[in-house]
């Protein structure tokens, strides 16, 4: 009988070749290829700044303290707001839980779930991504977060810590627009007429800091190139998709319906609950400008969406076209402020944050 | 903690550093058992204590099973092993399954039953560490190996966190010998440890995660009727995308053991060059396969009980192989569909078996072809959540529904398209050799670049660490 006191008898082949000579070899191509990568990627315009991911969100998620003020919401609380001016008019610095295409429902009711928290919360609110039925991507990609911010392992935690000091000093790094995958997306291959293939995500535009805090580049801030290549991919982002052919219409305007109304009830609930522990929120609409403004207002107009999420949860909302001081204010590609206009909204912002929240 | 993420690259620095260092082997496999922990318990701390009590119950049960008096008492000790090794399964990984069926079943007879949903959390690689630990105990019982001495040294053969979460599954026998002595430091073999290691994150984050993954899922997740091209292009990339995550992870599993001086058997043989369904399983997932053979296809009888009784048993294996993969029915019907591609290619040899003609390249090619197709079709079942989404997939690849919808990109096809031709061209390239003797036979430049070309390639899709797909088994 074989025992486990006598020697293995499988031992793997090794091929036959001067590792050592290829190894170095390797190591300097690869240590080169980087190199060359990084810098080509800078002359174009990318800077290092940390990817937007579930585990960043976790980590500002458990930084948010019983009476912190918290930012939610979409990539429009994401970038417009600044923390420091902020901080400066409400008497705390804000934790930025806002996402880019994210819904805010999914972070306000885990909120609301959060027994021990009875702050602030600062909820941007851009009708079609907060109205977004569940299963869709704006639902899924804050769902997701949320998720993480639960299960999240110390693995998944320590990768994070690692990441961070890799992002802030290599372009390269960018998550959202230089991986393999998204510089494939952007092949010029057009598609079957009839496929229907999801939009394209916008390319680089902004940076973010270890608090989350998002700023528009300059090269997006002023005219050109990818100013417009952002503008229009809002419009295609923004155009509803066509409804499903299997499902026949009636039945799917009904379902959107119910989901509507889901979410407005749920809404409620999260702010009841909010509320019942002393915690606050206040619902902004931040400025939009240009085709995609006339889009807006046309697929959900303000008295479709805003004016009813006002009345039925009791909730003060600032509407950033009602204040001539924050009318005033144009998006460079649409949907965003650029970071040094993000400044001084945030500064014109406070005396009506200060009057919803009743500070 | 996962081989695509940043903490194991750290991780493995570490280990690696400090192991080589060490001089005395007793060190250092304590060093290993430590880190073994340390791997897994980065994911949920307290289930490392499930793992080690495991472990240790297996310990004394086999000490017991080898100093028996008499095969009554032996076979006593090792059915409590089995018992305890497959309730503790049934419980994790079965639980809510079991229920879900025993009220369903209540309704047919009229009994309304409305069991508790235990919430209850898999520990990852909870299929995998069992049959690590149960092949000792079968081992023992069987004779093939004696009972080891050392609790650290059997704690390290289920736990070596190299193939630890997702295999291949290890048999103690096979790994603790390798306890014995201490492996002398080998440049060469270290490196190719390393390349192995490269290679199968290759696999895993550029060709599985970046190629494949979001074309597939976005197929099987539509809710709508699909034209059989884009049917067709989902399960086709499923089919990759499932065998460049396992392979990968398996050959990275092969590589890190190697980088510290262990030999682990090859989990995968190039299986999409299989000529026939007996081939597809002697390349796919070696070391499950192997298991259920030695522990459940032969003890069952094997072939040597008739035809009939063969064609049950092989079919009793693989509805048991396919309920290891998940408690789903789905993955029932993905094993009894492949239980059932075995009978009917065994009954195929008895008739055509012997004909001159079965072995002409044509025909081979073509069983090839006919072997993959069918391997793809059985794939459907693994990969769709359930029947509803599983029938719709079918109807969809055989052009079944009348208004269907087109969702997939140009790119994304012609992605899929270039990996799987790619993928099928170099499995039947390889399909008689092993890797290292590919590698070996190719220019030095060649290995050299298509190294740097892998690891720049991991580099520059950095990917999201995304947990690989038989994690959750």
């Amino acid at each position: 009988m074989p025992s486990s006191t006598s020697s293995s008898e499988f031992i793997r082949a090794i091929p036959r070749l001067p590792w050592r000579g290829i190894t170095v070899v390797i190591v300097v191509l690869v240590f080169a290829a980087a190199a060359a990568w990084e810098l080509y990627v800078r002359s174009i315009g990318y800077g290092p700044t940390l990817n937007p991911t579930d585990d960043l969100w976790a980590q500002r998620r458990r930084a948010v303290k019983p009476e912190s003020v918290v930012i939610i919401g979409d990539s429009r609380g994401w970038f417009d707001l600044d923390l420091g001016e902020l901080e400066k008019g409400l008497g705390k610095r804000p934790v930025q839980l806002a996402m880019g295409g994210g819904c805010a429902y999914p972070v306000l009711a885990d909120l609301a779930n959060d027994e021990r928290f009875h702050g602030t919360i600062i909820c941007s609110v851009v009708p079609r991504l907060f109205f977004a039925p569940p299963g869709s991507p704006p639902m899924d990609r804050s769902g997701k977060s949320v998720r993480r911010s639960h299960t999240e392992t110390w693995a998944q935690r320590a990768s994070q810590y690692l990441a961070i000091p890799l992002e802030e000093n290599m372009a390269f790094l960018k998550q959202d627009d230089l991986t393999t995958e998204a510089l494939l997306e952007e092949l010029p291959i057009p598609d079957r007429p009839n496929a229907q293939v999801p939009p394209a995500g916008p390319p680089y535009f902004g940076t973010i800091d270890r608090e989350r805090r998002a700023r528009m580049i300059e090269r997006c801030a002023q005219p050109g190139k990818l100013q417009s290549k952002i503008q229009q991919r809002w419009l295609r982002l923004f155009n509803p998709p066509p409804p499903p052919s299997f499902i026949p219409l009636e039945a799917f305007l009904a379902t959107m319906q119910k989901a509507q109304e889901d979410r407005f009830l749920d809404t409620m609930k999260a702010v009841e609950k909010l509320r019942a522990r002393g915690g606050k929120i206040v619902f902004v609409r931040f400025p939009v400008s240009g085709e995609l403004k006339t889009l807006e207002d046309k697929l959900s107009p303000r008295a479709q969406l805003w004016e009813p999420l006002l009345k039925r949860t009791g909730v003060t909302g600032i509407y950033f076209e009602d204040y001539p001081e924050l009318a005033s204010f144009v998006c460079p590609e649409w949907s965003h402020l650029s970071a040094g206009d993000s400044v001084e909204f945030s500064k014109r912002l406070i005396p009506h944050l200060r009057a919803a929240l009743q500070l | 903690m996962l081989f695509n993420s940043l903490t194991f690259v750290v991780f493995f620095t570490v280990v690696v550093t400090a192991y080589w260092s060490m001089r005395s082997w007793t060190t250092r496999k304590n060093l290993l058992v430590v880190a073994s922990y340390i791997f897994y318990g980065a994911w949920n701390p307290p289930f490392a204590a499930l793992l080690f009590s495991t472990t240790a119950m297996d310990f004394w049960l086999g000490a017991r099973i080898a100093r028996a008096k008499g095969s009554h008492a032996r076979r006593i000790w090792l059915i409590a092993s089995v018992c305890m090794n497959l309730s503790m399964l049934g419980f994790f990984k079965y639980g809510n399954f079991l229920l879900e069926n025993f009220q369903w079943l209540m309704a047919r007879i009229g009994i309304l039953y409305q069991p508790p949903h235990l919430d209850i959390l898999l520990p990852v690689g909870i299929s995998f560490y069992t049959f690590h630990s149960l092949s000792y105990t079968l081992d023992v019982y069987r004779g093939v190996m004696q009972p080891t001495k050392s609790l650290r040294d059997f704690v390290l053969a289920v736990s070596f966190f190299p193939q630890l979460v997702a295999g291949p599954i290890v048999r103690a026998g096979d790994f603790l010998p390798q306890l014995l002595a201490p492996p002398k430091p080998q440049t060469g073999r270290f490196l190719w440890g390393l390349a192995l290691m490269t290679l199968g994150l290759f696999e895993k984050v550029v060709l599985a995660d970046t190629l494949l993954a979001g074309s597939a899922d976005r197929i099987f997740s539509y809710d709508g009727p699909l034209i059989a091209l884009d049917s067709w292009m989902g399960v086709i990339a499923f089919a990759g995308q499932i065998f460049f995550d396992f392979a990968g992870y398996s050959t990275c599993a092969i590589g890190a053991a190697l980088c510290l001086g262990f030999h682990l058997k090859d989990n995968f043989r190039f299986p999409y060059a299989a000529i026939g369904f007996s081939d597809f399983w002697r390349r796919w997932h070696i070391s499950l396969s192997t298991f259920l053979r030695d522990y459940l296809y032969f003890p069952l009888g094997g072939n040597r009980v008739g035809w009939i009784r063969a064609a049950i048993n092989l079919v009793i294996v693989m509805f048991l192989g396919g309920l290891w993969h998940g408690a789903a029915w789905t993955f029932v019907v993905w094993g009894l569909l492949h239980g059932f591609y075995l009978v009917i290619e065994h009954a195929l040899k008895a008739f055509f078996g012997d004909k001159a003609w079965t072995d002409t390249f044509a025909v081979k090619v073509l069983l090839g072809l006919v072997t993959y197709f069918a391997v793809c079709l059985a794939w459907v079942f693994f990969r769709a959540s359930d029947f509803t989404t599983a029938t719709r997939m079918l109807r969809g690849m055989f052009g079944g529904h009348a208004h269907a919808d087109a969702i997939l990109s140009t790119r994304e096809m012609l992605q899929i398209g270039t990996v799987t031709f790619f993928m099928i061209l170099a499995h039947w390239s390889l399909r008689d050799i092993s890797i290292e003797q590919a590698v070996e036979r190719l220019p030095r430049w060649l290995v050299t670049t298509a190294w740097a070309v892998m690891a720049c390639a991991i580099i520059l899709t950095q990917g999201s660490s995304n947990a690989f797909i038989y994690f959750q088994f």
